[in-house]
Formats: C-alpha cells, structure tokens, sequence
C-alpha cells in the first residue's frame, strides 16, 4: 500500500522505526503498568485457599493466565499511555497525521504472538483437564442428589448412609455420581474449584481429591428458583478414621428405630437447613418453626391431627401452606422416604404431650 | 431545493380522516382491544368445543394476547397500511413519500419511512430502555448491599436480573447499534434511504412490542420472568405465567433485529454509490455487514428455543421433561447457538464505531484497513464455533471441551488485530480528545480487561471454577458495558451534530465519560474478586464474607447510575440550544459528513461518486467522495457509470 510521508510528520514514518527516546519511555511505562498489574494481581486475595489437588492444577493455570494478562496489559497501556501524552494535537493544530495505511510485518507479529501465547494456554488447560477428571482405580463414590432447594448425599458403599452435607475423608479421590430431581442445579465448593451442573435426565460427574481439614461452603450456582440463593450445604473434610467411624455411627442410627432413627432421618433429610427445631438444634428460617405452638396451629387451621398434619405436610407439602410462607418451597419428594423412615421422622417430631396418637 | 421537494410531499398529503380511522396511537388502542376480544374469543370456543377447561387459562391466554395485541397495534399504528391498501386493489403511487421525513416532533411518534427518522426513533427507545433497565439494576444493587433480605423478595430479585438482562441486550445494546447504522449507514454509502422503507418502519415498531412485553411481566400475578436472560429449560417450563412474556417478548424483539439486518444486506450490496467497491466501504459499513450475516443467521436459533419453551408450557409438548423423553441440554446448545454470536451481535457494530472515530479523530488512515476487514469476517467464522464455551460444566459430551476451548481462544486472535491495529491507528496521530474520543479510548481500556478476563474463561479448568460467578457478571459487564455502551456513546456523540444539527456540549459530554468511566470500574473490578472467592451469580442473599465488597459495589453503582444524568441533560439541551452544527465539524472525510447537518430528507441532491478510500488523512488532495462529477479532482479518476 501507498505510504506518504506527511507535510508535520516529527519522525520516521512508515516502517515501524520508532526513535531511541520513544523506546526507552515506552519501555518505562509498559514497566509501570506492569508494576501497577503486578501489585493488583498480589495484593488482594483473589482466590480462596485451595483444599483439593485439582484446585492446585487450576489456580497455577490461573497464574499462568494472570501472567500472560499483565504482558499484554502492559503493552498496550505502554502504547496508549505514550500516544496520549505525545500524539494530543494542540488546540489550534487543525493538520492531519502521517498517512501510514499498515505494516506486514508488524501485522503478521501481532497475528502470531497472540496465536502462541493462547495455544500455550489452550495446551496447559487441556492437561489439566484430563488430570482433572481422572478418578483413579478406587474412587470413594458418592451419589449426589440435588433438588429444590436442597442437597443430599448418599455413599453406596458405607451402609447407603445419607447426609444432607457432604463428608469426605482426607486425600482419598472422590468420585461425585450427580442426579437432579428436578430442573438443573450445579456443584460447586470454591475451596474445591471443581464445579458441575446437575441436570435432570443426565447423571454428570465429578472428581475432588481433597487435601486439607475443614468445613467448606457448597454452593448451588445454576439459578433453579425461587430459593436458590440459600440452596447452600457445607463439605466436611475429615481425618479418614473419623470418617468411618461417622459412616458407621449413622447407618446404624438410620436402621435402629426410635427417636435416634428419628433424628438420624431429620439430619440425613436435611431438614434442619429450612426450619428450626429445637430438639435437633436446627435454626433454619425458610420454612415455619417446628415448636409446639406453631405446630398446633397449623394443624387446627389445615383441620388435622397434629401428627396426620405433620404425615400430609411431609408427603404433600403444598396440601396446606404455613401463612406468610410461599408455595412449592418444600420439596414435594419426601413422600418417597421408605415408611419406616417416615414414621421415625414423625414420630420425633410430634410434640412430647401428643405422643399418644401416634401410629 | 431540498426545503421546496420536501413541503410539496408534506402538501400532497391526503385529507386527514376521523382521528378513530386516521393510523396513529387512537387507531391502535382499539385494534389493539378488538384483536385481543376476537382472537380470545375464538381460543375459548375452541377450547369449550373440544371440552379443555378451563376455558380461560393463564398460560394459553397469555400467549394468544401477546401474539394478537402487539399485532393489533401494529395495524392501528399504520405499518401495514401500504400494503393492506395493495392488497385490496388500492391505487399504489410509486413514488409514495407521504410519511418521509420529521417536520416537527410528533412525526417521531409516527409511522415514518425515512431512515434518519427511524434511526432517532431507535435511539430514543433504546434511551427510554437503558433507564428503565437501569433503574432495575439498581434497586437489584440496594438488595445486595447487605447480606440478607431487605428490600425485595427472593422471586422479585430474581426477575429484577432477568428482566434487567433482558432489557439491555435485546432492547438496548442489540437495536441501539441498529438505530445508529440506521441512521449513518445509507448516508455513508451514498444511498437515498434504506433498500426496504416500509420493512424499515415495520422492523422498528416491533422493536417496542418485545420491550413492552417484557416490561409489563413486572405487573402479572407470579412475578415477573424469573430465570435470567438465559430463561434455562426445564426451569422455565415450570415457573409462573411471568416467564411466557420472556418467551415471547424475544419473538417480537428478534423478528425486529432479522427483519433489520436483512435491509441492511440488501441496502449495502446494491445501494452503494458508484465507485464505492468493497474495498472502499467504511469500517462500520464492513461492520454492520458481518452482523448482518450473523444476525440473519442466528436469530432464528433463539426464536426455536423459546418457541420449544412456549410449546412445553402451553401445548404440553415434552422437549425438556426428561419423563417423557425430552433433553435437557437441547435448549441450552440452541439458546447458545445463537447467544454466543448474539456478543458478536452485540461488539461487531461498535468495532466500526471505533474505527470511524479514531480514524477521524487522530487524523490518520486506520492502520490495515484490509485486515481489520478480515478480522470482522474471521469472527464471523469462529464466533459460530464457540457456543458449547458457556457449557463447560453443563455436563455436555466431556469431549466436546477441548475443542470448543480451542476456537474460543482462537477468537482472541483477530480481536487483538483490531486492538493493536486502532493503536497504530493512533500512533504519531494528531489525537483530539473531543468526548467520543475519551470514549473510544475508554472502550479500548476496558474491551482489553474484558478480552483478558475472557481467556481466564476460555481454560476450561479456570471456568470450571469461575463460571457461575461474580467473576462472570464482571466479565459480560466489561465487555457489554464497558465495551459495547461505550461504543454506543461514542457514536451517539459523534454524530450528535449530524442527527440534531446542533453541537453537544463538550464539557458535559466529558463530566459524562469521567464519571462513566470511574463508576464503571468501582462497580464491576471488584466483582472479579468476589467471584474468583466464592460468590456465585443471580442470588438475592450471600455469605456475610463478601459484605464489605458487596456495599461498596453498591454505593458504586449508584454514582454510576447518576452519570446518565449528565447524558440525558446534555442530550436533551443540546438538541434544544446547543450551538448550530457545521456540515463537517469534524473534518472527516466519508459521505455522511458532505450532506449538511441534519441532511435534507432525501439526503442527496446530487448521487454522490466516491474516488478513494474512506480514511485518507494525511495524504495531500485525497477525496472519498465528490457530490457532482464537476468538482472531481484533475488526478483522480471517476468511475463511469
């Protein structure tokens, strides 16, 4: 293409040459940018503090984006920090710049750079990802079932024991087995860095080897209604004999009857995460309170029993709807609760002075 | 000349009829009521005849009102008048230009053929949306302040994002690049008016039926649609009559956009001026060409997953009920298939604003022209390739991943072309840092911010951790805000003068970017960080963690809000008093600024030929274009016609 040189033009001009002091000042403030880049990516804690092996792959290919971000961030502010300093035409300077129309070869540069730091990228995230996804010969499994608006987990190979939070022990790999009983829904605990949508019709995976003792959010990130903001659980690393003994413990909670069965239902159920009761500690506000008088009230204004409103507000929870709070909150899946299980979690719940009606 | 041709059309109008059969907003308020009675009549007897009751159902009535009113309307209003009349045997005038042109104010709120018209037209919509989706936004920000519950309930806040979301992407940012191309892009080719004027008209007006289904959720029983912009199946199949107005204010909106886009095609590949070959196109003609594709192309996609939606819910069609065999995921690979085009939808057009102005105010030719052209067309390309990148943990086939990871990353590859090609473009320019300047360069910052949050997205291992979150909302914020906004406003500055003949107010439009710019940046860095920490999207409440954050966010968002104060008044002032506007007060050289300000109604007297590229600054006694062969150059030579 046609390169003019123009009639004001300050320098050399259409093959790229910059002047010597140009460079240098470039150089200072692509310095600068980068400092300034630098000191944002390390003076804040951007990430939370990593409790899985994967969670370590994924936060180094972080910094290895972050890295190639501060490179590209500086060049550029470089660039558009010197043009806005020494390019600004005076107020009165109504002259045109020099008609430079391109450059091949500056232009093939900024093609094939951007081209290899992205396929630097492109290859480190596909590594991970398969390192990422492998299981492993002997993953612990755990069935994951979401709905509205809640977690449960189920491990098949300790008893079938149930838990409404997800306990995992310390550096053993993890093999999340995920089902949505309704819409869709996703996993995610940020110290794990792991996350899977859960979707209806689909059985989706997911693998976390975690390494570090504590209790972690678990977050549901996909919106799925109304109460999807408090659709939260937590995940319990433990040391792995704590961990059998708490799989022992439970199964054999669930299978005794009594008002251990009972409670072990109510735990396992999670229905402590929506509405208070005393009696298991719970203090969740979703739902109503489960105390005496709330009960009794309910069940005179739904014209039952205090036990047969209980049995209708667990099976078919939309049957009769606590005042000032919303429809189709309760999930409406606990009607499938084996019978035992069913009459346990009732019975634990009727009030002490009603017991005798009980089934 | 151009006054008298003008007045002698305004004259040849015919006699006006009683105002309750005369095309207007009378008209169509009755039509609107006497389509809605007939055609709710004719569903209920089918439904008695056929023994499905209730006769009177939410979902099924809902439906047929937002298909029949909006239609009613349209009819009142005079869309179809034209071709009504030809159908029943009318006399057709072939030169009919009695709605061409404004001769006062009112005619804006008129069916109107002429397309500078229907460009202010657009741009006063999109204006009345961004406040009003704004304003959502806010109230969505005074929730979030705190953690907890104060302000709203969980199922308002959820429709506040949804329909926040939905009003700036398919009412703002989608139609505003259309208002602006409406308006520039036949004056810039040299063309009389848009290939098509009626379908023009047409194109606008549904444009407010999408907007105003969507607002009026806010006042159904149930809420408002409730499930993001996104509307994800089966979800959507199952919450309140809300979301039947999402799943068909998209219709009217993206039938609007197709129509739209098809004129444009047609206008730019026949109604160039003579000596305009391809390789003399603007950029923003280029620009709005590959959208055009791309809309003509992807739109049709949305419409088919709302219309699987609608069906679902209203004919009991089992698309997304896993019970009766439906998938999932089918919704979500055709909602994205055009979604993911739909950010290219929504940056391309802004690509040729930045190229106009930087080129015009820097004083230098855009530096490679040719391959900033190919960059457009190689987005076209990839951007078709990428959608499964917003399905990463939706639990799609895992092997799918890797590959769709590689086009995404690849796209950032012609992005950057046009990056560091608009900073050569400045380099050893003569910048003016007039206000669309300061946004060009304001787009610049933050479109690269937005591009490199968009790789840490791209790695399918950093978006299994980051999708979903904050970091998220950052990202769409700083490319649609940050980067398509901002296109818009410099584009709306910088032909302020042509549309309105009248200059804005500089030191205003610069109060305006500055506040902007900073508002911009206290709102949504931060959400980077929350995000990456643990904050997931669309929820109404949150851990106490990220209180400190979140509140600052919101004071943020407040001033951010409050600079559209300085816009508006310095619009609406400006329009009014501001000082006279030169033909050329920007000393540019493509077409639209050889016409005066605001152009004559029929925009040339004269066919205008066009002698050289558009962005030859700098080089001595290099036109664009000439209005009259007379005045053409000794050495240049003028193609025959």
């Amino acid at each position: 293409m046609q390169c003019l040189p123009g009639n004001a033009s300050p320098g050399p001009v259409g093959s790229g040459r910059v002047r010597r002091g140009a460079v240098v000042q470039l150089v200072l403030f692509g310095l600068v940018a980068a400092a300034f880049a630098t000191a944002v990516a390390l003076g804040f804690d951007w990430l939370p503090d990593p409790a899985s092996k994967q969670a370590d792959r994924i936060f180094f290919l972080y910094w290895l984006a972050t890295a190639i971000s501060i490179l590209v961030f500086a060049v550029v502010s470089a660039v558009l920090i010197y043009s806005i300093i020494h390019f600004r035409a005076a107020p009165d300077d109504h002259s045109d710049g020099p008609p430079i129309h391109g450059n091949t070869r500056l232009e093939i540069i900024w093609t094939l750079v951007p081209t290899v730091l992205v396929i630097v990228i492109g290859v480190a995230s596909a590594i991970v990802l398969s390192r990422n996804s492998d299981a492993g010969t002997n993953p612990l499994i755990v069935n994951v079932t979401a709905e509205q608006f809640e977690w449960q987990f189920a491990y098949p190979h300790q008893g079938n024991v149930t838990a409404a939070e997800l306990r995992l022990p310390l550096n053993r790999t993890v093999k999340l087995v995920m089902k949505s009983r309704d819409v869709i829904h996703s996993f995610w605990v940020p110290e794990f860095a792991q996350k899977q949508d859960v979707v209806p019709g689909i059985t989706t995976t997911l693998v976390i080897t975690p390494d570090k003792l504590g209790t972690y959010p678990l977050i549901c990130t996909e919106l799925c209604g109304l109460g999807h903001a408090l659709m939260r659980s937590e995940a319990i690393v433990m040391q792995p004999a704590a961990f059998d003994a708490w799989a022992k413990n439970s199964s054999s909670a669930v299978a005794g009857g009594g008002a251990t069965a009972g409670k072990a239902v109510f735990e396992a159920q999670g229905c402590g995460a929506c509405h208070t009761f005393k009696p298991a500690g719970s203090t969740g506000t979703a739902g109503p309170a489960l105390d005496k008088e709330t009960l009794y009230k309910d069940a005179q204004l739904a014209g039952l029993s205090v036990p047969d409103f209980i049995r209708q507000s667990v099976v078919d929870p939309n049957a009769y709807v606590s005042p000032g709070f919303p429809k189709n909150v309760m999930p409406g899946t606990f009607g499938s609760l084996p019978k035992d299980q069913l009459d346990a979690l009732i019975n634990y719940l009727v009030p002490t002075s009603t017991k005798t009606v009980s089934p | 000349m151009t006054t008298d041709v003008a007045t002698e059309h305004h004259i040849a109008q015919k006699p006006r009829r009683n105002i309750l059969l005369r095309a207007g907003f009378v008209r169509a308020a009755w039509m609107a009521v006497l389509f809605f009675g007939i055609f709710e009549g004719i569903t209920v007897l089918v439904r008695y005849l056929e023994g499905w009751y209730p006769l009177w159902k939410g979902d099924v009535v809902t439906t047929v009102a937002l298909t029949v009113v909006p239609l009613g309307f349209l009819a009142g209003i005079g869309v179809f008048d034209y071709w009504v009349s030809y159908f029943l045997g009318g006399p057709t005038v072939p030169d009919d230009h009695s709605s061409h042109g404004a001769y006062s104010w009112k005619d804006y709120f008129k069916v109107n053929t002429d397309h500078k018209v229907i460009g202010v037209q657009y741009l006063g919509t999109n204006l009345f949306f961004l406040l009003f989706g704004g304003m959502l936004a806010l109230i969505m920000r005074a929730e979030l302040a705190r953690p907890g519950m104060q302000v709203v309930d969980p199922q308002t806040f959820n429709g506040l994002f949804s329909v926040h979301a939905a009003l700036l992407i398919f009412l703002v940012i989608v139609p505003a690049f259309a208002g602006l191309a409406n308006f520039v892009l036949p004056l810039m080719i040299g063309a009389p008016d848009m290939a098509f004027p009626r379908l023009n008209a047409l194109s606008f007006w549904l444009l407010p039926m999408g907007g105003i289904i969507m607002i009026s959720s806010l006042a159904v029983p149930g809420g408002p649609f409730a499930t993001g912009w996104t509307g994800y199946a089966p979800l959507a199949v199952h919450q309140p009559l809300g979301q039947v107005f999402f799943n068909m204010g998209v219709q009217w909106a993206g039938a609007s956009s197709i129509m739209t886009a098809l004129n444009f095609l047609v206008t730019i590949i026949t109604m160039r001026a003579p000596g305009m070959t391809f390789w003399r196109m603007p950029l923003l003609v280029w620009a709005n060409f590959t959208t055009s594709l791309l809309v003509v192309l992807a739109t049709p996609f949305i419409a088919g997953s709302q219309f699987f939606v609608m069906f679902d819910r209203v004919l009991h069609t089992n698309f997304f009920n896993v019970n009766e065999g439906g998938y999932t995921l089918a919704y979500q690979h055709i909602f994205w298939f055009y979604s993911h085009p739909a950010v290219y939808i929504m940056v391309l057009p802004g690509f040729g604003i930045i190229s106009e102005v930087i080129s015009i105010h820097s004083r230098k030719p855009i530096f490679g022209y040719r391959l900033m052209a190919m960059s457009l067309l190689a987005i076209l390309v990839l951007g078709f390739s990428v959608w499964a990148h917003h399905m990463f943990v939706a639990g799609m086939a895992p092997w799918l991943r890797v590959p769709m990871m590689v086009t995404t990353l690849l796209i950032a590859v012609p992005t950057g072309i046009k990056v560091f090609s608009w900073l050569a473009t400045m380099w050893e320019g003569k910048l003016h840092f007039t206000t669309p300047m300061l946004f060009v360069l304001g787009f610049l910052s933050m479109f690269l911010l937005g591009g490199l949050s968009g790789i840490y997205l791209g790695s399918v291992p950093v978006d299994i951790h980051a999708s979903d979150t904050y970091f998220v909302v950052a990202h769409i914020h700083y490319v649609l805000f940050g980067g398509a906004l901002f296109t818009i406003f410099a584009g709306v500055y910088h032909w302020f003068p042509k549309m309105t003949g009248r200059m804005y107010n500089e030191k205003l439009g610069k109060l305006h970017f500055w506040l902007t710019f900073i508002g911009f940046n206290c709102t949504f860095l931060p959400m980077h960080l929350i995000g990456l920490q643990g904050m997931p999207r669309r929820v109404s409440d949150y851990a106490p963690q990220f209180a400190d954050w979140n509140m600052f966010i919101s004071i943020s968002s407040f001033a951010l809000g409050a600079s559209t104060i300085v816009f508006l008044y310095n619009v609406v002032y400006s329009w009014r008093f501001g000082e006279k506007a030169p033909a050329n007060p920007w000393n540019a050289m493509t077409i639209e600024w050889l016409v005066s300000s605001p152009p004559p109604v029929f925009n040339f007297d004269e066919i205008p030929q066009v002698v050289g590229g558009p962005y030859e600054y700098g080089v001595p006694g290099a036109r664009h274009a000439i209005m009259a062969p007379s005045h053409a150059p000794a050495h240049e030579e003028v193609p025959a016609h």
